[in-house]
């Protein structure tokens, strides 16, 4: 039985959160240390980027064995002290990296969605 | 079912269970983390019922699958991480031995009917065998299934209705030979192409 199209639209909004999320878990860390509920709320007010919240901490956990991150207790005036995530010099190249190739990855991308694909060229009505 | 008294244990423990294929040390740190998260997540939020702070880090084995994924670098992983695959594990040189032997089986003991549903059963089970091994790409299972198992056994069929039949032995041994370096030839082919 096919799956209904809400279901066909969450899993391909999955698979490309998949592949984005830890570079835009990234970029958020980007101008100042961040702790993970901070992170989380960024991620769920963006609205597409949105996930099972627990579900970041594994790739927070990736993240920082691969040392792209480091972390550091913070005592917090509310409450108990917080863990903040901070960028590494192998995270903040590894965003840049990412900054790069993301354009003209989204223009492709674009272009094979707008521009109309005719048939075969050698298929085509003779002038 | 009994009422909990401690859903923040409770979820934890969930969390814990799903994860018990992940190692121990990353196991103790996503439960680390998570019941940081909760911890942090009801301070900031006192108006917050508990239960959704955890509704809202999402269902146990989602996280847990996460969890395993990420600690192996994808479902790649899997295999390299020690699971043991369930299929498609015989060694690959069983089903072409099963296949290449058949052949002599069925010519040495061409009298014994035994010997002949033996020899068809060894050509079946290594054809069944070649086809859910993991050492070989679909394309290469498919051409060694047809040019080991299928034409050999077409051609002999084809040779014992017509030609063969009746004319004795001896003229069967060429076609003979032929089929069995085809099977043997392709045989070490696959061999040469598996997939460590």
């Amino acid at each position: 039985m096919e799956p209904g199209d809400s279901t066909k639209q969450a899993r391909a909004a999955a698979q490309l959160r998949k592949g984005v999320l830890e570079y835009c878990v990234l970029a958020l860390m980007r101008d100042r240390p961040r702790y993970g509920v901070e992170l989380l709320q960024a991620l769920e007010d963006s609205g597409a980027l949105a996930t099972s919240q627990g579900t970041v901490y594994p790739l927070l956990s990736r993240l920082r064995r691969d040392d792209l991150v480091t972390t550091t207790w913070q005592e917090s005036t509310s409450g108990p002290p917080r863990r903040y995530y901070a960028l590494t010099e192998s995270g903040r190249a590894a965003l840049e990296e990412f900054t790069r190739v993301w354009p003209g990855f989204r223009d492709a991308v674009d272009t094979f969605l707008t521009t109309p694909h005719p048939a075969h060229p050698s298929t085509g009505d003779p002038a | 079912m009994k009422i909990s008294a401690d859903p923040v244990r409770d979820y934890l423990a969930a969390v814990e269970r799903e994860a018990s294929v992940l190692p121990a040390d990353r196991r103790q740190e996503l439960l680390a983390d998570l019941a940081e998260h909760i911890e942090v997540a009801r301070a900031e939020r006192p108006d917050v019922a508990v239960g959704d702070v955890l509704m809202e880090l999402g269902d146990p084995r989602t996280i847990a699958q996460t969890a395993l994924a990420e600690s192996g670098g994808g479902a790649a992983a899997w295999g390299a991480a020690g699971e043991p695959a369930r299929r498609g594990k015989v060694h690959p040189l069983v089903p072409l031995l099963m296949i290449t032997l058949s052949l002599p089986v069925a010519v040495l003991f061409s009298d014994a009917p035994a010997f002949q549903l033996l020899a068809f059963l060894l050509r079946v089970t290594g054809a069944v065998l070649l086809c859910t091994s993991v050492h070989w790409t679909a394309v290469r299972k498919t051409t060694g299934v047809l040019l080991a198992a299928v034409l050999p056994s077409a051609a002999i069929v084809t040779w014992n209705l017509s030609a063969g039949a009746g004319v004795g032995d001896a003229p069967a041994v060429l076609p003979n030979l032929v089929a069995f370096a085809l099977m043997a030839g392709t045989s070490v082919w696959l061999w040469r192409a598996r997939r460590v």
